[in-house]
């Protein structure tokens, strides 16, 4: 009897254990078969960190002669802030935030350390790497930082409008950062991987993805550190003396077509964007302002006239002061060198009706015909680039325009007014690598300001840009040369340091305000080159000063500030004088 | 070649119950494992592979932190380079030099001479 009690509650408690057994092991195979890709996902979405590692923009060098030094930086900065649910002494949070980082502080910083309400408050800005470890090594319970990085113009507002700069965003704006965003921008890498709760990376796991970042090229430009800094120096004084508010000077190699230097005024830092007041600072005039050049165009006249085999040097006409085309007469700036006058007093003393003469003598010899029209176009827009944009690598660049002889306000008048620079809108960009085809032998090299890369600490040239060989002969391209010699040495080359080859043309045109000519104020604007005598030119400099109500001309302000700057030149380029 | 006994073996067991395929030598050890000692020493051979199978896996993880140390200190590196670079620039830039004590001892030369 009472082995069969003990027998049937074994019994019982193996069935009751079984059930108990099977219970579980229908529940592991619920949660371990049927739900294990669910509770997979769920575990590789607590246990999975997936990153964005942010590749680091390129930086930007210029260079000084031939060696690339650093323009734009990059500089690790960090974002203090502060969890004021968890923080315990706002007292010693302040006396260090203030001690330590007093110019980057949000103004009411200790204020927001009582909002115990929220868990994320912004202390201070902009923290440099030093002061953020001082401020670590209180070991302040608390606090947070952020790392983020910022762009460092160690030479301040230098070649400001050439650089641009980078928004909250990251993205360029302006000149190189804007045109080359892409290469400085790079490829942000990624990172998938298991962690841990600390967020350490591990490698358990087969899911892990680990692409590295590809940073941004670092992009060496053509301006030249020393020359855009006394170009810039040469501008301002220029302003200063005249009393003018705006201006722009432009420096390019004409053998290569590199900008050494770019120089606008009013300019700006930017590193301090929040102080421009004016936006129109931020623009490049150089690049970005089409405006009609006046009486420099006329060296590109002559070199057309000589190429043509319309004119020499000495080709004569009868000056009369005034000549009339269909229903319009057209006038000199300066009167009194009436008779007979060869093309080079012409050009000396920027006669317009010297030049309207060789476009007459372009077509029939008496008309600005379709057929001169067509050569005329055919030279400042085809040969030289005036009124097409250049592909410069700076962003807002602007195209200007040419009336082509097709067009319906492509007429005689207009070719008129053409080749003395006036009825046209181009930059100063154009015209002054166009006037470097001009006087280099007749190749028009690109204008550019990337000289290359770095790749390391080596400098790779860039790869080669367009070069359009024999706009104008070579015979042609020397003749044009002497004649822009004489045109400077007829009035303006007293302050020419002696023994060098150096030509220039004035340029003085009015200002169109709502598409009409205002009578207070004109532009100045001087071109020209320098060198060695005999030898191509070593360099070329467009200048453009105006002032709102001044009325200003190309010999008298835009000259001097040209003469400054080429004497500075033929020093730092080291040139030998002869004679 | 064919070898030869050198000794002559004599059976201890009688011949007659001597048979095929019997064991003719019977070691009987003093010593007697029961089956919870079995059990046990599998039990604890399980456990000493689990252990050693545990140590390989953490292995790798404790070079993952390894690893992590040491990128943070070439992180921190680099923000230092990188600073460092950046105040190296500020130093050398034409402002600083403009201003510095060494510029304001210069002076612009009365004349230059040129020599090929």
């Amino acid at each position: 009897m009472f082995t069969s009690v003990v027998s049937n509650r074994t019994r019982l408690l193996a069935i009751l254990l079984l059930a108990v057994m099977a219970v579980f092991v229908v529940r592991l195979f619920y949660l371990q078969v049927i739900r294990h890709d669910s509770y997979v996902a769920q575990a590789a979405e607590r246990q999975t960190r997936k990153l964005d590692i942010p590749a680091q923009r390129g930086e930007i060098y210029a260079l000084e002669r031939d060696e690339p030094v650093k323009l734009v930086l990059n500089e690790t900065v960090y974002t203090v802030f502060a969890d004021p649910q968890v923080v315990t002494e706002p007292e010693a949070i302040v006396e260090v935030m203030n001690r330590v980082a007093g110019g980057n502080v949000r103004d009411n910083f200790a204020d927001l350390l009582d909002l115990t309400d929220t868990r994320y408050q912004v202390l201070a800005t902009n923290v440099s790497y030093a002061q953020a470890e001082m401020i670590k090594q209180e070991d302040i319970f608390g606090l947070g930082f952020t790392k983020t990085s910022r762009r460092v113009y160690p030479e301040g507002q230098l070649a400001s409008q050439v650089l641009g700069f980078v928004n909250a965003e990251g993205v360029g704006q302006y000149g190189v950062e804007s045109a080359l965003n892409d290469r400085l921008t790079g490829t942000d890498g990624v990172l998938r991987t298991v962690a841990d709760v600390r967020d350490v990376p591990l490698t358990i796991g087969n899911n892990n993805i680990n692409i590295a970042p590809t940073d941004g090229d670092d992009i060496v430009l053509t301006i030249d550190r020393n020359v855009q800094r006394a170009t810039e120096k040469a501008l301002a004084d220029g302003l200063k003396r005249i009393g003018a508010k705006t201006g722009s000077a432009l420096v390019m190699n004409p053998r290569t077509g590199e900008v050494m230097a770019m120089a606008n005024l009013p300019t700006y830092d930017p590193a301090n964007l929040d102080k421009v007041t004016d936006v129109a600072a931020l623009n490049n005039n150089t690049i970005s302002m089409p405006y009609e050049p006046g009486s420099v165009i006329k060296t590109f006249t002559v070199a057309a006239g000589v190429d043509t085999g319309t004119i020499t040097p000495n080709s004569t006409y009868v000056n009369t002061d005034k000549i009339v085309v269909d229903d319009r007469t057209i006038g000199n700036a300066t009167n009194g060198q009436t008779g007979e006058i060869t093309m080079q007093h012409a050009l000396n003393w920027s006669l317009n009706t010297g030049m309207v003469t060789i476009a007459q003598r372009m077509g029939n010899g008496s008309y600005i015909t379709e057929g001169a029209q067509s050569t005329i176009y055919d030279y400042f827009h085809n040969k030289f680039r005036l009124g097409h944009p250049t592909g410069i690598e700076l962003a807002g660049e602007a195209s200007g325009i040419i009336i082509a002889p097709d067009q319906a306000q492509g007429n005689a008048v207009r070719y008129s007014n053409m080749v003395f620079g006036q009825g046209m809108d181009v930059t100063m960009l154009q015209v002054a690598s166009g006037f470097s085809a001009m006087v280099n032998g007749g190749t028009y090299y690109q204008p550019t300001v990337v000289a290359g890369t770095m790749d390391g600490d080596t400098f790779v040239d860039a790869p080669a840009r367009e070069v359009r060989e024999k706009v104008i002969s070579s015979k042609s391209s020397a003749t044009a040369r002497q004649m822009v010699i004489g045109a400077r040495r007829a009035f303006y080359a007293g302050g020419d340091t002696a023994g060098y080859a150096i030509g220039g043309k004035t340029g003085t045109s009015e200002t169109i305000v709502n598409g009409q000519y205002i009578k207070d104020q004109t532009i100045a604007t001087y071109l020209g080159f320098g060198g060695e005598t005999g030898e191509i030119p070593a360099y070329v400099v467009m200048v453009e000063v105006s002032s709102p109500g001044m009325n200003l001309a190309g010999g008298e302000h835009a000259m001097p500030i040209f003469t400054d700057i080429s004497n500075w030149m033929l020093d730092y380029l080291q040139l030998q004088p002869k004679g | 070649m064919q070898s030869r006994r050198s000794t002559t073996y004599a059976s201890r067991r009688s011949p007659e119950r001597h048979s095929r395929n019997h064991n003719s030598v019977n070691y009987i050890s003093a010593v007697k494992l029961g089956p919870v000692t079995h059990t046990v020493i599998v039990a604890l051979m399980i456990t000493v592979l689990g252990l050693i199978y545990l140590t390989q896996a953490t292995k790798a993880i404790g070079y993952d932190y390894a690893a992590s140390d040491i990128e943070s200190q070439i992180a921190e590196l680099s923000v230092e380079k990188n600073n460092l670079e950046v105040e190296n620039a500020r130093l050398t830039a034409l402002k600083t030099i403009e201003n510095s004590s060494v510029a304001a001892e210069m002076s612009e030369p009365s004349s230059t001479d040129f020599v090929r």
